[in-house]
């Protein structure tokens, strides 16, 4: 079905703006697209663990991965490689915190990954206007992010390769504790799954993910700065919920997920594209995510 | 139920607590804290976070979440600013028109969660998307004029107590009120136990409309005190309420599983919230450190209550 409304989309592109269908505007969406399906890859996994999960620090965690990834180019002479593993540890750090607060202490996620996201950006604040860090992306991370090999987008493969993982993740030992802690808790721990330890660990890949695609967003766009992930805290819950990942938890489609990040980027660059008001925008996403909404409900009354 | 009992029960002696604390530092910090100008400026400025957060409370006690509260104060915002002076009838049609539109938001979202049965979280975070981009419609830069006499009514007093006060008395005593009918009974045990209710022979969907009907008339209420301050209207006004309201619930032990707490616990969360802010202010903290306090001293707040309904278990 998501394909069906991706072809539409389109086709629908293509009749009201002649060359919407063209190879470097389709490889410019997926440049956007890769990022939010990788913020949306984060929203799967946490919400997969159940326990009404949800991660709403994704967006302070790729601003922090995005500084400290800058301030490591700047430390080791552009060592890229360099900068994308500590900005990933960072955001695995931040992660671990968040999972440490809700499978540790059993603080609400929505609570416990707020406030950590406030004080994250606070954090943020204080650290740019004292230590001035580096803030310029290396010409590596910026072709990584934003070039193209042979017609194909560079980070394209990269969510390529880090969605077989994440798909093979998920269908291992360790992600089918993952969801089974989602889908019935009690259960998966009397059958030895240490539900706390998978849960924790849901929020801690969440950040790691984070982390790295706010150092991947500092190559996209060239440069660090504050509220560089705001955009996607919401829009990769949308996805996530649009690509059939269940809010009760226990269900992770990615590919689903996927298909939807693709969708959002072709409507929201259709919709730019008309010269649509930012008032047009919001109601037709609002109104897209509640057909959605409404079409899977009447597919599971049929 | 003698009141220590109620207090208890009711999750609030942590919230009070902490509001006791942090108004006392703020009195310390600032000597004038009590008088009586500086009392009624601060509690006009409370006012529109304490009557959202009271909406919200109401919802969460029904076991639901509203991600559309903050867009759907700063839609009603500017709805009001969007009048021609002296149309329908001058302020008091104005106003009644506005609460029309509040209680048509809050029927929206009640039947897509009551009656479609969507998931409260993700529904309402589609209408704030509606309600942002209404907003907009209205109101693509921030202006028009909200009418004077609604400014000057907020600023006014009556016997001495100033009016804001007086709105967010009117609003607990609503509250008290339904919550001493069985309508108020109801959406709070729908929250603790909607097989219950359901077994008793109550609809669920008319509870859960109900609700949101109940808690959008507060929203309502927020909405024209902030525009009484403001005077103008902004679609981007109240974008910070949506999870302001949700963390003053949690600060004020409303449970997010439902039917535990009290929308007192709310209001004190939203007095703990809105103080914190004086608090840095007049502590003298340097501007970039602001930012970074204030999130520690909501998540020290947070975990004192995780760490309190903890041990109370």
């Amino acid at each position: 079905m998501l394909i069906g409304v991706l072809l539409a989309l389109f086709a629908i592109g293509q009749m009201v703006l002649p060359g919407f269908i063209g190879s470097a505007q389709i490889a410019n969406q997926l440049k956007i697209a890769a990022f939010l399906g990788l913020f949306g890859l984060c929203q799967t996994v946490v919400i997969a663990t159940g326990g009404q999960g949800l991660d709403l620090s994704v967006g302070a965690v790729a601003t922090l991965g995005a500084f400290v990834g800058t301030s490591t180019l700047a430390l080791t002479d552009g060592n890229t490689a360099a900068a994308i593993l500590v900005a990933t540890a960072a955001g695995l750090l931040a992660g671990s915190l968040n999972g440490l607060g809700i499978a540790g202490l059993g603080v609400p996620p929505l609570v416990a990954t707020l406030a950590s996201a406030s004080v994250i950006d606070g954090g943020l604040v204080l650290a740019v206007s004292q230590l001035h860090p580096a803030i310029a992306a290396s010409p590596a991370l910026v072709s990584i992010a934003a070039l193209t090999s042979a017609g194909v987008p560079n980070i394209l493969i990269v969510w390529g390769a880090l969605t077989v993982a994440a798909l093979w993740f998920l269908h291992s030992f360790w992600g089918v504790r993952l969801r089974a802690t989602g889908s019935n808790p009690v259960t998966a721990y009397l059958s030895g799954t240490n539900t706390r330890f998978f849960r924790g660990l849901a929020y801690a890949l969440s950040g790691g993910i984070a982390g790295l695609s706010g150092a991947l967003l500092t190559g996209y766009v060239s440069q660090a700065f504050l509220g560089l992930g705001n955009a996607y805290v919401l829009t990769s819950v949308v996805v996530a919920a649009i690509g059939g990942v269940a809010l009760e938890g226990g269900r992770a489609p990615y590919l689903g997920v996927v298909c939807a990040a693709v969708i959002m980027t072709v409507l929201i660059s259709l919709l730019t594209a008309l010269q649509m008001a930012e008032a047009g925008r919001q109601i037709i996403l609002g109104s897209t995510l509640l057909a959605f909404l409404l079409l899977d409900r009447i597919l599971k009354w049929v | 139920m003698t009141p220590a009992t109620s207090l208890k029960q009711n999750g609030l002696v942590p919230v009070l607590g902490m509001s006791a604390v942090i108004v006392a530092v703020n009195a310390w910090l600032q000597p004038s804290f009590f008088d009586a100008s500086s009392i009624a400026s601060n509690l006009a400025s409370l006012a529109p976070l304490i009557l959202v957060s009271v909406a919200q409370a109401i919802v969460i006690l029904n076991r639901e979440l509203d991600l559309s509260m903050g867009a759907g104060v700063s839609l009603l915002n500017c709805l009001l600013a969007s009048f021609a002076p002296y149309s329908l009838g001058g302020v008091p049609g104005q106003l009644a028109a506005t609460l029309g539109v509040a209680l048509l938001l809050g029927a929206t979202n009640g039947v897509l969660v009551a009656v479609l049965g969507l998931p409260s979280l993700i529904a309402t975070f589609a209408t704030s998307a509606l309600w942002f981009g209404g907003a907009l419609a209205i109101m693509p830069q921030p202006g028009g004029a909200v009418g004077e006499a609604i400014g000057d009514a907020y600023y006014a007093t009556v016997a001495g107590v100033p009016v804001p006060l007086l709105v967010i008395a009117g609003a607990m005593a609503l509250w008290m009120l339904v919550s001493r009918h069985r309508v108020g009974r109801w959406i709070v045990v729908t929250g603790s136990s909607p097989a219950a209710v359901f077994q008793a022979g109550i609809s669920l969907i008319r509870v859960r409309l109900g609700a949101y009907l109940l808690a959008w008339f507060f929203v309502f209420l927020s909405a024209v005190a902030i525009s009484a301050q403001t005077l103008s209207g902004d679609a981007r006004l109240a974008q910070s309420y949506t999870l302001g309201s949700i963390a003053a619930c949690v600060i004020g032990g409303i449970s997010l599983r439902g039917g535990k707490g009290s929308p007192w616990g709310a209001l004190l969360g939203a007095v703990v919230l809105g103080v914190i802010g004086n608090v840095i202010y007049f502590a003298g903290i340097p501007s970039s450190w602001q930012e970074f306090t204030k999130g520690l001293i909501v998540v020290g707040a947070l975990g004192f209550i995780v760490f309190e309904q903890r041990t109370a278990r």
